[in-house]
């Protein structure tokens, strides 16, 4: 659909936060119809480019010029009138207003007469879109807050498309997205490209990235490294380009036939919580990955909260092979089971304080001597256990938020690293992760199997599930429904024919 | 079911059926003393002031904020407002309230956005200056309304103020952008910039409306008292708390889509409480005791957080 006449250019665009050169002199160029895929690892510049293009981030340096005139937003807003629109990986819809008020929101002009909202035109209008989209099950006129995630993400859809943009950006959308969801994007982005405009799409998925983009560009470290056509790569390829070196066989384990101990270390025995998991029973074995799957909303997130005590309302038992029970977290953590969330931003880690305070968090216990914390210590410990994590960081004391997620995700494994966990439970442990750090994740929970330890990995992606998993639990409607051992013919139909 | 659960239906449901309980409550304790239909006339009348400032304190509550110069801005204004209809009746009683109290509201959103402090920081300094500046303007002396200006003191002066403030805010939260944004804003400001929305402009916009409405209150209040005094010493703090509690109601009711149907019944049900211990005899510490703690369960049972969601 791509044809010769360029659509946007980027010249020389640049941007520093403090001193993280977060783009450095990034030139591109995206031609009128084309989808054009934005790789690289977590830091590599890619969000923040496209940030900057949309009016987000001010521009550091450089230009953009879309269609011919030089682009100059200071919001969203000026960026969408401008013909630039964004949807983004997290929430982008807002509580408290309606569906129309949010899909209109900071675009009223249409419905105001002199100073006058017409709130029905604005339903009515609102209601028109989502039923032209498809998604006629989602009410213009009623709160967004009664809807959930994922159907907030497609008025967020609506909200980003319904003008037409002449370059749409998604940006790590789809991981929010059940494949139904993802279909019904896939969709709108080739509707985008047919009509002679374009797409940016970032996603840390390679193969839905040569599936549905034209062409790739690669960036690395806040550079721009190469731009390439989807049909001329492969998965391999761009690995390479983006980490700088191959990444090849050791990206999964490649062990089969590794027996399971006979060594149970946590039994769950009947556990229910109310409308998300239903009379769920287990055994996890000493030095066991056991994986998690299924459909988005199948119950998996919970099962990691019921381990550790943090679901409300759980019944039956979790109990460890001395029979003690974990009802809470705080037992949970006191008898060595960790716990990283899926949503690590609000529910791992503490955005506003230090690498430092985010990893002695678990044991300040531990290192307290006659109640008194020595600020050496805590650093020295700190220190010890992102390095072992690899942190790419400037200092421990600096803020969290300032890291990348792959870099935050290290973080959190640094903590439990340094608890000494024996059990630990990772809920989607590479959302949102590049390649290289992926590999180093999947590295770790193979040295921790082999040291003893035991892991529950719930995760959405397939091929993690059947490269890293002993033992692979698919969940259905809030039950287990397909029970699977580590093996080389096991495939990812056998384990969609038990999730839907 | 859960449709039914979200919906507006729902939301009067609910509000209906707590005036019917406590009504019946105290009924049933103080058949005699409480609940004539000209005692619930007279409880609806006292209340109407209080929901009055809980309209204009939805409009920076909801945007995460809040305000302690209401109740000095209330003394200020009428007393301005007395003053000034001593020489131009109504129109001087009318604007000077309502003007007093905007202008007020501008200042307080002016400085807000200049010393960019929180809100309470602020208002409670701006409380000491009003409450001094109120006994400054009054000269140390009771102001009194003119008993030819008390058209407000009682129905249906005051019924048509209350209604004509009720439908103005009705107005500005749906069909113009005012109410949009200040929610918008309320939900995630990074986001609402990031929408074009000018974040101090609207905030400022909030104060000025929260003290418009301050300044029907001071309307309502002066006439419903014909007197105002001047007090210091942080005296004005206690006029603050109960249109607050109104705005709660609104705030908890905001997802059913009815904010204003909210604060005005749940004022209401706050004056049947009230009212209902004094049915009772019951000492004042004990009403407000009571009357807090219903307060605490009601906004509990209607606007909680999910379990496990963190409440700040």
């Amino acid at each position: 659909m791509s044809n010769d006449k360029i659509l946007l250019k980027a010249e020389h665009i640049d941007k520093r936060f403090g001193i993280t050169h977060a783009v450095n002199d990034v030139s591109i160029t995206i031609n009128a119809g084309e989808t054009r895929a934005l790789i690289g690892e977590n830091g590599s510049g890619k969000s923040t480019f496209c940030q900057m293009l949309c009016g987000i981030y001010s521009i550091g340096g450089g230009t953009f010029t879309l269609d011919g005139q030089e682009m100059h937003v200071k919001n969203q807003v000026e960026a969408n009138k401008l013909g630039v629109s964004i949807i983004v990986q997290e929430m982008g819809t807002l509580s408290g207003l309606t569906v129309a008020e949010n899909i209109f929101l900071g675009h009223e002009d249409p419905f105001m007469h002199y100073g006058i909202k017409d709130t029905h035109a604005m339903i009515k209008e609102g209601q028109r879109l989502l039923d032209e989209y498809g998604f006629n099950n989602i009410r213009a006129g009623a709160m967004i807050d009664s809807y959930n995630f994922e159907d907030r993400k497609l008025v967020e859809i609506v909200k980003a498309t319904y003008m037409k943009p002449k370059i749409l950006i998604v940006d790590e959308t789809t991981t929010a997205l059940s494949q139904n969801g993802r279909l019904e994007l896939y969709k709108i982005m080739d509707a985008v490209r047919a009509d002679g405009r374009s797409v940016i799409f970032i996603s840390h998925d390679l193969r839905e990235i040569l599936e549905h983009c034209d062409t790739i560009s690669i960036l690395r470290d806040g550079e721009y490294i190469d731009t390439v056509n989807s049909k001329d790569v492969n998965e391999d390829d761009l690995k390479r380009l983006m980490v700088g070196r191959e990444i090849g066989s050791a990206y999964y384990r490649t062990d089969y036939g590794k027996p399971i101990s006979d060594e149970v270390v946590l039994s769950v025995k009947n556990v229910s919580v109310y409308g998300q998991i239903e009379d769920v029973n287990f055994d996890l074995h000493r030095g066991e990955i056991l994986g998690f799957g299924g459909l988005s909303e199948c119950g998996m997130h919970e099962i990691g909260k019921a381990i550790f005590g943090a679901s409300w309302g759980r019944k039956g038992t979790v109990t460890l092979a001395d029979g003690t029970n974990i009802d809470d977290i705080p037992s949970a953590i006191k008898h060595s089971i960790a716990y990283a969330s899926k949503d690590r931003d609000n529910e791992s880690i503490i955005l506003n304080e230090s690498i430092r305070n985010n990893v002695v968090l678990p044991s300040l216990d531990d290192l307290a001597e006659k109640h008194i914390l020595k600020s050496g210590k805590l650093n020295k410990f700190a220190q010890e256990y992102a390095d072992k994590m690899q942190t790419k960081m400037q200092s421990i004391h600096q803020f969290i938020s300032d890291l990348s997620g792959g870099n935050k995700q290290k973080v959190v494994l640094a903590r439990w690293l340094g608890k000494g966990s024996d059990i630990l439970v990772l809920d989607s442990p590479t959302r949102g992760i590049d390649v290289k750090v992926k590999q180093a994740i999947y590295a770790l929970m193979s040295e921790l199997t082999a040291q003893g330890k035991s892991i529950i990995m719930i995760s959405e992606e397939i091929p993690e599930l059947l490269g890293m998993s002993d033992r692979i639990f698919i969940m259905k409607d809030g039950k287990i429904n397909g029970t699977f051992n580590r093996s080389e013919t096991l495939s990812e139909e056998d384990l969609i024919a038990k999730m839907v | 079911m859960q449709n039914f659960k979200n919906s507006r239906l729902f939301g009067y449901f609910i509000l209906g059926a707590m005036v019917l309980f406590f009504y019946a409550l105290f009924k049933v304790l103080s058949p005699t003393n409480f609940g004539s239909p000209a005692n619930l006339y007279s409880y609806f009348q006292s209340s109407i002031i209080y929901s009055v400032g809980g309209c204009g304190l939805y409009f920076i509550v909801v945007m995460g904020l809040f305000d302690f110069a209401v109740g000095s801005n209330i003394v200020l204004s009428s007393i301005i407002g007395v003053i000034l209809s001593e020489k131009f009746g109504y129109l001087g009683f009318v604007v000077g309230c309502l003007g007093c109290g905007t202008l007020i509201g501008i200042l307080i959103g002016f400085l807000y956005n200049k010393l960019n402090v929180p809100s309470m920081i602020v208002t409670v300094g701006l409380m000491l200056v009003f409450e001094s500046l109120a006994v400054f303007v009054a000269g140390g002396v009771k102001q009194t309304l003119a008993p030819e200006l008390r058209f407000f003191s009682g129905a249906p002066g005051n019924i048509i103020l209350a209604a004509l403030a009720f439908a103005l805010m009705w107005f500005i939260l749906n069909y113009t952008r005012i109410g949009t944004y200040c929610n918008a804003i309320g939900s995630n400001e990074f986001t609402a910039k990031n929408m074009g929305i000018d974040v101090k402009k609207y905030k400022l916009i909030g104060f000025a409306l929260l003290h418009f409405f301050v300044g029907i209150m001071a309307i309502l209040t002066v006439s419903y008292g014909t007197t105002m005094t001047a007090l210091t010493g942080m005296s004005t703090m206690s006029r603050n708390f109960q249109p607050l509690m109104g705005t709660f109601f609104g705030v908890a009711f905001r997802k059913y889509g009815t904010p204003i149907s909210a604060i005005v019944i749940g004022e209401f049900i706050i004056a049947i409480i009230f009212n209902g211990f004094v049915a009772l005899g019951a000492p004042t510490t004990i009403q407000n005791v009571v009357t807090g703690a219903a307060l605490l369960i009601i906004v509990t049972l209607t606007a909680r957080g999910k379990r496990g969601s963190v409440v700040k």
